[in-house]
């Protein structure tokens, strides 16, 4: 299949685009802002005879609130996300990790929607979603259906969407003032980088002082898919989050991760490195807790 | 001459080229696109080391759309090029030494149906295995990649006992260092145009560094008069010495022979691209130097192995500008230093900015910055104690006639405030687990060729129709900003507005043979080349004035953009366009040349492979460094840049060369290296190429000192190379200063730092008293 022969179908609603996705025999993929999409057209790994262009499938962006719940529609851009004085009141962890992908120009482009359904282990927006325990709607001309996060995703590039079905919501709980979270990332360089490891945290802590009443740990590019990491997740709660409980937070993180090693790094690096983010996030994430108390 | 005399001269005058290409405007050859064209593919290899046994053409010959299918049977000429020994078959033919070589070249209709045409052509390999290892390939145990053997050179220089002084010394350190395979990375990639025009002239329109040396090429692979064939190789996207060699040049022409004078073009893909281009030579190096307490080095020895890859291209020439500067611009008495560039079957290495000084700078700088601890001197004053000044020997047993900036640069650096604070910056962390550090190491860059190669210089100046002048010189602007510095020597020598002067470069048919664009001389050599042009010029100006208005030559004046001639009756003002009417009707030129030699020295150090060179940039580097601990990520946060370039002839462009230079270096230590695991590349693109980006990028100033070279065009020397070296060694010794660790095997990427701290870590005796 050459890129000249792949042909494009640009449906103007939700519902004609699932219309399409339901009974067109061809082979499809979704294009959203394309910069996943692209990069492996031209790697030779995606070529449909159709890209399903969502471009005008304008109920797909949005960003609001419903009672408690934030809803974030699919297409809308990193920088939509940046720039949202909701997201980064309630979900600053989301922000962050939006402020990490790429650079400018990708966060135009990128949506979460893409970054979702591409499934890299490395994919940023990911351990930020698992930490604020958000859910995926799909949908299909037969209906909807909400799944966790944690359950989307089936390995590297698999998920439990169907052909038919199209993510078109991700939603999560408002959070309480107390609540409070931060994006890790290292990569092998500050900008235009794929994580050699991320990681994600959100704690909800008790006024007036370093103790925390539960919190979510994620990590990326650590494993198949991103990593829960339920063993610091059960620390956090032990005791105050002095510096010395911190560290050993973090070296606990060592345990929970499996990576591989690659062109980026070693195995033994990123297990490393799981930890290294963890302990710094935590550090940060209460130094700016402490400031903010005062 | 005092600066302040000059009107362009010594002034920050914006880049003549700067507005087209800033706003994107220029087009570059690769942009273009034309009706009537044809896409020319190559067929690359499937192994890094084989043996072919058979090329099958017919399938990809019967596609629809397909014009020619060449492969080495279809070569007119000879089959090979390579700028020193034209060891690279320009088609393969019985074997293939690397991924990189090229077997077919196919033209089609369009580039999808190139590409298809490619994957049907059949190659029946018999694959054998990858020398990968420079040191295995030197062996009894590897077979010969070439007839000639696979170490393609070896230079040796000796001065001095270096085991008397060994046995002397106070102190002696010891150390191998290893460095990445370095790309270019240049924005354009390679690619071009070739055209078969109906008056039988064949046209290759390829970015390039030497357009002249191209055609050459191009002619004896094609068997044509390279009268007939016109190279334009200017405009280029970057060039860093990755297009010296001949990129797609000969491919082009070998096509446009076969698509009915259809323009035939190619243009790689990044991927390509980093598969077939040129990259730095990695390089093992091993150092021993001893000093006595009080800080006087007095033996160097240098063991260097470069790896050349499947091809010598320049390699022959990097090892030999290496060995000549790996003790560095110190006058140590005794050195033992020799270099191989060895075959194997990575790629192919040649010319890359700094030509091999890089490496070797990054090992004697380290090992200057070792010495000052363990002698517990300051790291300037040790310099300052062993570095080489005009008149003086340097380590390789050359009398420097030339200017030599050294110890200027050093002074500065003494007085700037990022080194005379710097106890206070690295005081100032921004986390409690980062560690600042300050490093500082200085270098110097060969400018022009060694002995051996001819080096001249030549500028044409041609009077124009409407009065303005059109200077031309043959070397192409890589992007350094060399016309625009042709265009002030021009405007200030013929005292005209600089908007009067129009340049054209890189170009068979416009301009005459000037050298290449390489080894920092062009600026030097180019200049001037148009400073002997020039007075021929106002010869032929002032000799028309004066048969206009029927006086002697002598009674004509120079103004500003005009000429006066002193009449009986007073001044009568001739301007430029009335000289080129006056010449134009009487059939006579408007152009004309001047012609230049390179100084050399007279000698050749037996089995250097052409040192010493005659001329020398200088330059100390200072740098800021903040290490996470944690993560071992390094951000290097202030460069100050102390160049010697002579008189500095452009303070805007000098600083442009700075920076760029400083941010390639960055990205030679922290962060760049092509991949390449058992013959075959790992790092395919930008995308795990790492180059540093903006965010990347510290404040870097630039303070040149000026010390004026006699024989350069108004005092000036070159700076397009050494502006990247010393920079190397000041991170990793800024990188030491900060975290305790040495690094020497770069890029010093966060895992290897971390890796480093945790053998730190591991090794530190625990302190009971704590
Ligand atoms: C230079 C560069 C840098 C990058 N840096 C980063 C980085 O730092 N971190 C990072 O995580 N990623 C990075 N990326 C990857 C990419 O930008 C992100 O994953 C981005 O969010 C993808 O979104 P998109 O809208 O461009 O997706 P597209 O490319 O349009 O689509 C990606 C995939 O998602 C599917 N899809 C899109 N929308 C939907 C939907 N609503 N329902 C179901 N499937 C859908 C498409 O079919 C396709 O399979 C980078 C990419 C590039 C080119």
């Amino acid at each position: 299949m050459f890129v000249s022969e792949i042909d494009m179908l640009s449906p103007r609603s939700l519902k004609e685009c699932l219309f399409i996705l339901e009974n067109e025999k061809s082979s499809l993929r979704l294009l959203a802002g394309g910069t996943d999409a692209v990069v492996r057209m031209k790697e030779g790994k995606w070529r449909p005879d159709y890209w399903v262009n969502l471009k005008h499938v304008d109920e797909l962006r949005f960003i609001t609130i419903q009672k408690d719940e934030i809803q974030i529609g699919p297409l809308t851009t990193h920088s939509e996300i940046i720039n949202s004085p909701l997201l980064q009141a309630h979900a600053d962890v989301l922000v962050q990790a939006c402020q990490e992908i790429g650079a400018t120009q990708m966060q135009n482009m990128g949506t979460i929607g893409g970054n979702i359904a591409t499934a890299s282990p490395a994919g940023d927006t990911i351990p930020a979603l698992y930490a604020l325990g958000a859910v995926i709607e799909l949908t299909s001309l037969s209906g909807k259906r909400m799944i966790n996060v944690e359950d989307f995703f089936i390995g590297p590039g698999k998920t439990a969407a169907q052909p038919n079905e199209i993510i078109s919501k991700i939603a999560f709980n408002v959070r309480g003032k107390n609540d409070i979270g931060i994006f890790q990332k290292l990569g092998p360089r500050k900008a235009q980088s794929i994580s050699i490891v991320n990681a994600a945290v959100t704690l909800s802590m008790k006024q007036g002082t370093k103790e925390c009443t539960g919190g979510r740990i994620a990590f990326g590019s650590v494993g198949p898919t991103v990593i829960r990491a339920k063993k610091c997740e059960a620390m956090l709660t032990l005791g105050p989050l002095t510096d010395e409980m911190i560290a050993n937070i973090g070296r606990v993180a060592w345990k929970e991760v499996m990576p591989i090693s690659d062109i980026r790094a070693s195995a033994s690096y990123r297990r490393d490195m799981a930890s290294a983010l963890l302990e710094r996030g935590l550090y940060r994430l209460l130094k700016r807790w402490a400031e903010h108390e005062e | 001459m005092k600066n302040s005399h000059f009107k362009y001269v010594g002034k920050r005058i914006p880049r003549i080229d700067g507005p087209e290409k800033v706003t994107g405007e220029l087009k570059y050859m690769t942009d273009y696109q034309f009706e009537n064209m044809v896409w020319g593919k190559v067929l690359r290899s499937s192994f890094p080391y084989a043996r072919i046994k058979h090329i099958d053409t017919s399938r990809a010959e019967a596609l629809a759309g397909v014009l020619a299918v060449l492969t080495h049977k279809d070569i007119p000429g000879f089959n090979g090029f390579g700028i020193v020994v034209p060891d690279q078959p320009v088609l393969a033919s019985d074997v293939v030494r690397c991924t990189g070589d090229a077997i077919a070249l196919v033209a089609a209709e369009t580039q999808e149906i190139a590409e298809h045409a490619l994957s049907l052509i059949h190659v029946d390999y018999e694959p054998l295995t990858p020398i990968t290892d420079a040191e295995f390939a030197m062996t009894d145990r590897a077979p010969f990649l070439h007839e000639s053997g696979n170490i393609h050179s070896h230079v040796t220089i000796k001065n001095g006992d270096t085991e008397k002084a060994f046995s002397e010394a106070d102190i002696i350190l010891e150390n191998t260092f290893y460095s990445p395979r370095q790309m270019h990375a240049f924005i354009e990639t390679e690619g071009g145009w070739g055209v078969l025009e109906p008056d039988g002239m064949l046209t290759i329109r390829c970015p390039g560094q030497y357009a002249y040396r191209d055609r050459l090429q191009i002619a004896r692979a094609l068997a044509l008069n390279p009268a007939r064939i016109r190279v334009i190789s200017n405009p280029i996207g970057g060039a860093f010495g990755g297009k010296d060699e001949i990129t797609v040049q000969i491919y082009l022409a070998l096509l446009a022979l076969h698509t009915d004078g259809r323009p035939v073009k190619i243009h790689l893909s990044r991927e390509e691209s980093v598969i077939a281009g040129i990259k730095r030579h990695p390089f093992k190096v091993q150092m021993k130097t001893a000093a006595r307490k009080d800080g006087t080095i007095i033996a160097n020895q240098v063991r260097a192995v470069a790896d050349t890859g499947a091809y010598a291209s320049l390699g022959g020439a990097v090892i030999a500008l290496a060995i000549e500067h790996c003790c560095g611009p110190y006058k140590i008495p005794n050195v033992d230093l020799e270099g191989f560039c060895v075959y194997t079957n990575n790629g192919i290495s040649g010319a890359f900015r700094g030509f091999g000084v890089n490496q070797v700078c990054a090992a004697i700088e380290t090992h200057m910055d070792m010495l000052a601890e363990k002698l517990n001197l300051d790291p300037i004053e040790l310099r300052k104690k062993n570095v080489y000044q005009k008149g003086d020997t340097s380590s390789i047993g050359h009398v420097l006639k030339t200017s030599v900036g050294t110890l200027q640069t050093l002074e500065t650096a003494e007085k700037c405030e990022l080194w005379k604070n710097r106890a206070l910056h690295k005081k100032d962390i921004s986390e409690p687990w980062k560690k600042r550090g300050i490093g500082l190491a200085t270098s110097f860059h060969a400018v022009g060729m060694g002995i051996g190669l001819p080096d001249y210089g030549a500028a044409t100046l041609e009077l124009m129709q409407d009065g303005t002048f059109k200077v031309g010189v043959g070397c192409e602007d890589i992007g350094g900003g060399n016309g625009t510095v042709y265009a002030q020597i021009a405007a200030e020598l013929l005292n005209c507005s600089i908007s009067s002067i129009s340049v054209v470069q890189g170009d068979t048919s416009e301009t005459i043979d000037s050298g290449t664009v390489t080894a920092s001389r062009s600026t030097y050599t180019g200049g001037k080349a148009i400073a002997a042009a020039v007075p021929n010029m106002i010869r032929l100006l002032t000799e028309a004035a004066a048969e206009i208005h029927g006086v002697m030559p002598e009674n004509v004046l120079m103004g500003d953009d005009e000429l006066y001639a002193l009449k009986e009756d007073g001044e009568k003002t001739v301007t430029y366009k009335d000289i080129f009417h006056y010449l134009y009707e009487k059939h006579r030129p408007t152009k004309v040349e001047g012609h230049f030699m390179l100084p050399k020295e007279q000698e050749e150090f037996k089995g250097s492979g052409g040192a010493p060179h005659h001329l020398y940039g200088y330059l100390t580097h200072i740098v800021l460094v903040e290490v996470d601990t944690m993560t071992g990520e390094t951000d290097v946060l202030r460069v100050v840049s102390i160049p010697d370039a002579g008189k500095v002839l452009n303070p805007q462009g000098l600083e442009g060369q700075a920076e760029g230079g400083a941010v390639m270096g960055i990205g030679y230590t922290l962060y760049e290296d092509v991949l390449m695991e058992a013959g075959y590349h790992k790092t395919t693109n930008f995308t795990n190429y790492i180059l540093p980006t903006i965010r990347e990028t510290p404040i870097i100033e630039t303070f040149p000192v000026d010390s004026a070279e006699e024989t350069g065009p108004f005092g000036a020397k070159g700076i397009g190379e050494v502006v990247m070296i010393p920079i190397i060694a000041a991170i990793t010794n800024a990188i030491y200063d900060a975290a305790g660790i040495r690094i020497k095997h770069l890029p010093a990427t966060p895992e290897r730092i971390f890796a480093a701290l945790k053998e730190q870590e591991a090794s530190t005796p625990v302190n009971l008293n704590e």
